[in-house]
């Protein structure tokens, strides 16, 4: 029962240190790119061209659809009529 | 001329055996079994179809197909006190193919990090990396694992060994499952195998069990997207692609330096997943990871781990055991998640929905997809899928690290 005992914290201890480094790794590594590696960043807000030619409320309709359902990732960048 | 002829026929069918020891008759109907929950039920099918044909070969007498015991290939001591094995031209010639491939390939440890490798490669660390905070709670599912540990013990059914090699089982990941046990208890790979897969197939129903009993529909309804816009990230990730690249190789570095025993697994998860980020350079590559290595890996693993399910090493109590710890391993592991998230919530000005805890229990992306599920039951409008992903990739990574510190001090 004891090593069992030792086993539990000695191993929780483990993971929950080698996931601290994940966090923290992620964290160092996500501000080094940001500033070393920064992607050219698309123009991603709707441009005023867009908005315009489409009912402002349909329009910002169709950009909460689509920032739910890419999770925040997607964005809108033009809406046209086919 | 016929004198016995009856009796002669008998003797060369294995109808003999099967009155002998019954035994065998109980593990052919579990071999059914398996084939059917793979085949019709479509539980796990990739693993349980080669597990359940496995144990159909091994259990056919006179066909001489299941694996042997270990003792079975030792030739005894040599002059400076080291045991001597058989070479694998032998095994194959006096136990058969079976084990030639098991010792070759499962008992060496090999088939589980290739499997990683694709895993590794089918795996996503991008939700993990947008919400980095609860990778944590990819951690707390892991104390199943240790907890099972002190209950097998506490039992007296099982040697340390062994309850390490049970307790694992909650870290719902079968590879990991597999390498361990090959490595503390390989008498009981069989069992732990398919514990290990039946509830990972079982996931669906598991983790609604255990949320249900754990939690309110008030939890159920926290709304991580509009916690997020409540309490936004601090910064976005410009380049995720380049994110991505560089986090196995930082992250692989450092772990494998503090628990170089979790390395054959981690490390192969690791390599599979820089393939797949790299992107076309090495598409290749991640294709041989995810298919051609992958797949018959999985099969040779899934066809020997059901060879070694004799009668004579099955049909025991320990099975039930296993059978038990292993549900109460995957219990634990997902109430595990979800109290350190409700302690979180206590102190938290950002409440996080506790099925984020629930899926730091690996299985991924099932896990996920089954929190995802239940959140949208209480609130259609509420999808934690990318929040739960974090946790649940983070648990493969936290499994992994548990069955290293398991090897390090009991291997």
């Amino acid at each position: 029962m004891g090593e069992s005992l030792f086993l539990m914290i000695v191993g929780m201890v483990t993971v929950f240190t080698v996931l601290c480094l994940v966090v923290v790794l992620g964290n160092v590594i996500i501000r080094f790119v940001n500033r070393f590696l920064p992607e050219e960043v698309v123009a991603a807000k709707p441009s005023a061209s867009a908005a315009p030619a489409i009912d402002p409320k349909v329009y910002s309709a169709i950009c909460s659809a689509v920032s739910t359902v890419t999770g925040g990732k997607g964005s809108v960048v033009d809406v046209k009529k086919l | 001329m016929f004198d016995g002829l009856f009796e002669k026929l008998y003797e060369m069918t294995a109808v003999g055996a099967f009155v002998e020891n019954p035994g065998y008759l109980l593990m052919l109907l579990i071999s059914f079994v398996l084939l059917y929950l793979g085949i019709v039920k479509k539980y796990e099918p990739l693993l349980l179809i080669p597990i359940g044909f496995g144990v159909l070969l091994a259990n056919l007498p006179g066909a001489d197909l299941g694996i042997v015991a270990g003792d079975k290939i030792e030739l005894g001591l040599d002059d400076e006190g080291r045991m001597m094995y058989m070479n694998l031209f032998e095994i194959a010639h006096e136990y058969g193919i079976l084990n030639f491939l098991y010792y070759a390939l499962i008992k060496t440890g090999l088939l589980p990090p290739l499997i990683f490798m694709g895993v590794g490669a089918m795996t996503d660390f991008g939700p993990m990396l947008r919400n980095l905070k609860l990778a944590l709670f990819g951690g707390a599912a892991q104390f199943g694992i240790f907890a099972v540990l002190l209950i097998a013990m506490a039992s007296g059914a099982f040697t340390i060994k062994e309850a390490a090699s049970l307790a694992i089982i909650g870290g719902a990941d079968g590879p990991t499952a597999i390498f361990t046990t090959i490595k503390l208890a390989p008498h009981l790979l069989g069992p732990i195998a398919i514990a290990a897969y039946s509830y990972m197939a079982l996931v669906p129903v598991i983790i609604p069990l255990v949320v249900k009993l754990t939690c309110s529909e008030k939890e159920l309804k926290i709304n991580m997207k509009q916690q997020d816009k409540l309490f936004p990230p601090k910064y976005t990730i410009k380049n995720l692609r380049a994110v991505k690249i560089i986090f196995p190789i930082v992250l692989g570095t450092i772990v494998i330096i503090l628990v170089p025993s979790a390395g054959p697994l981690l490390g192969m998860l690791l390599l599979g997943n820089l393939l797949k980020e790299i992107g076309s350079d090495t598409q290749r590559l991640t294709t041989a990871a995810t298919d051609y290595i992958m797949n018959p890996a999985t099969i040779i693993l899934g066809l020997c781990v059901g060879a070694t399910m004799t009668a004579d090493v099955f049909l025991n109590l320990k099975t039930i055991g296993i059978v038990v710890g292993g549900f109460f391993a995957f219990a634990l592991s997902i109430a595990s998640g979800v109290m350190l998230v409700k302690l979180f919530n206590l102190f938290a000005k950002k409440k996080i929905n506790p099925l984020c805890g629930a899926t730091g229990l690996s299985a991924v992306p099932m896990a996920s997809r089954v929190a995802n599920e239940i959140s949208t039951k209480y609130d259609p409008q509420n999808h934690v899928l990318q929040y739960c992903m974090s946790s649940n990739v983070s648990g493969v990574i936290g499994s992994a690290v548990a069955a290293g510190v398991l090897i390090t001090f009991l291997g």
